[in-house]
């Protein structure tokens, strides 16, 4: 997808010319921008354990490759494209495609009945956001795990912001639809009041559309 | 749900959002910096680096003498691929995945790895084989096992592969319509940024869009797939309808008899009363393609079902819809966020052109 140039991507530029040169500095400097959006493409397609040492693969995987980068200004649509190629070769060595949410897939995030500890809560709901559809669990977890802004994201993914967007609503309103499902009697269940589509916010803050 | 507070973290915080940014954010990236090389893999060395090497070191020695050794490797490895038929010339680069896939007759998996696609060259994976390929700077394409693909053109702003079977994954980050992929049976074209297409041994494709969405079209037949939505295409027939992976089990059935096995007017008509019956709101999608694919004493229910899931917007008029305005189809569409038609239009144009003029 195209966007105009902006400021970021010409500073981009600058730092991938200087790191093709062998500046080291630079490539540091690249791995300081983009290491979140890595990391959040990786997550929302690998077992989390996996993710760290991808991260570093990746930025080694780009390196030597810099140079064939005509277009500096498109590297992190360019990293983004390594990455979840990363992630794809992962899982044809791994031959473990059904444990890319690592141990709980969304069948298996069904909450107990008693209130979950915060580790579980999260991995629970983590593993919800990873059973949405590619765009909306890749935004949402750049959003929502890494604390990238939409227009951060839309400038380093070289998304539209307009895609990012919707990416978020959407993909946020389905989060809560699946959570709202799944979630009956703990800290994160919606509370549901009558009236169509109308939105509520329950006790713990977190809100849900009713089911008509 | 607070958008503005969603999209860049401003307005008043809300509450459902921040206790999810908090769960979630034990898993939030470290910012710990990992050891890159300390030496750049093509840092180019300083003059006086090169007139006066300052370690007359046994490194010095051995770097110098496995440079020698890959000089001869890859000039061994450059003629042999030339004598094996893998162009070195200009196209698209390819690495062996697995397997040995083959550019015509000669196979690069055994002992080069990489290899390139010339204009005009086919690609061949068997059942133990994959490859990739770098298309130009604009992408990469992932070829799974028993594909065979030709490469058509590869010029400046227009990249085309012709997938005969197989099965391929497609990351494309170039500007959309740059990229397409025929097919026996419709032309696929990215609209940004990734999916899956898969050929059958009779011609029939299945386009499933992971990022972005992706056009397909055969002649006035044209279908838009967006994110986590499939497309089946059929020879002869060209693209279905596309639909959203989630939908119900009947819907779909429905969809496929309506697209491709019901045989009579009152056969499709039946079909597409079950299809419009279960349609929910993201279903919108499909309801729209109905809307030009439905004959033309049903298109007025399915006007009547889209507009109760996603109402029309200002200058889109029930008669116009009727007789397939193509502005009003256009407006619909863009009301329903999905991807912004004009994107379509643009490349539809210059196809159209290109068409023409024979190129």
């Amino acid at each position: 997808m195209s966007t105009s140039p902006s400021p970021q991507s010409s500073d981009d530029a600058s730092l991938v010319v200087a790191a093709r040169e062998g500046d080291r500095a630079a490539f540091g400097g690249l791995y300081a921008r983009y290491a979140r959006m890595v990391h959040g493409i990786l997550l929302a397609r690998v077992p989390h354990n996996d993710v760290d040492d991808l991260v570093q693969d990746v930025f080694l995987r780009a390196l030597p490759r810099l140079r064939d980068l005509r277009d500096a200004a498109k590297f992190g649509p360019w990293l983004a494209a390594i990455t979840r190629n990363c992630a794809n070769d992962f899982h044809r060595q791994t031959r473990t495609i059904a444990a890319a949410t690592d141990s709980l897939s969304e069948d298996e995030a069904e909450l107990p009945a008693s209130k979950p500890a915060p580790a579980a809560e999260a991995a629970m709901i983590l593993a919800f956001v990873r059973n949405l559809p590619n765009a909306y669990r890749e935004t949402l977890i750049l959003r929502l795990v890494e604390g990238m802004t939409g227009p951060e994201i839309a400038a380093r993914t070289g998304l539209t912001p307009g895609s990012v967007r919707v990416n978020l609503h959407r993909g946020m309103q389905q989060l809560r639809e699946k959570l709202s499902q799944a979630a009956p009697d703990t800290s994160i269940q919606p509370q549901v009041r009558p009236g169509k589509n109308s939105t509520v916010q329950d006790k713990n803050g977190l809100r849900g559309r009713n089911e008509p | 749900m607070n958008d503005d507070y969603l999209w860049d973290s401003s307005g008043e915080p809300d509450p459902e959002i921040q206790k999810l940014e908090t769960a979630l954010g034990r898993f939030r990236h470290q910012d710990r910096e990992p050891n890159f090389p300390e030496v750049m893999p093509f840092a180019k060395p300083r003059f006086w680096q090169r007139v006066l090497p300052s370690r007359w070191s046994l490194g010095f020695g051995l770097a110098a003498a496995t440079a020698v050794i890959l000089l001869i490797v890859a000039i061994g490895i450059l003629q042999w691929s030339q004598k094996q038929g893998v162009t070195s010339g200009p196209g698209w680069d390819l690495e062996s995945v697995a397997g040995t896939p083959r550019v015509e007759s000669g196979a690069f998996g055994k002992r080069a790895k990489a290899g390139k696609l010339g204009i005009g060259q086919t690609l061949v994976t068997d059942s133990h084989s994959q490859a990739t390929i770098s298309v130009a700077e604009i992408g990469t394409v992932n070829v799974e096992p028993n594909t065979r693909l030709r490469l058509m053109a590869g010029g400046k702003g227009r990249h085309q592969l012709a997938l005969e079977r197989g099965t391929i994954h497609a990351f494309i980050w170039a500007a959309p319509g740059e990229f397409t992929v025929d097919t026996p049976s419709a032309i696929a074209v990215d609209l940004g940024c990734a999916y899956t297409l898969h050929v059958d041994n009779s011609g029939a494709g299945l386009l499933r869009t992971t990022l972005g969405w992706v056009g397909f079209k055969l002649d006035d037949h044209e279908a838009f797939i967006p994110a986590g939505a499939v497309c089946a295409t059929r020879p002869k027939v060209g693209p279905g309808t596309p639909y959203f992976e989630d939908a119900s089990v009947s819907f779909r059935d429905a969809l496929s008899k309506f697209d491709f096995a019901a045989k009579s007017p009152e056969e499709r008509s039946a079909e597409l009363g079950k299809i419009l019956a279960e349609a929910r709101e993201r279903d919108a999608l499909t309801v729209w393609h109905l809307l030009a694919r439905a004959g033309e004493p049903d298109r007025g229910r399915v006007y009547d079902r889209l507009a109760t899931l996603v109402p029309p917007p200002s200058g889109v008029t029930r008669d116009g819809i009727l007789r397939l305005d193509p502005k009003m189809l256009d407006l619909w569409w863009n009301q329903l966020d999905l991807g912004d038609v004009s994107l379509w239009r643009t490349w539809e144009r210059s196809w159209s052109r290109d068409k023409t003029s024979g190129k």
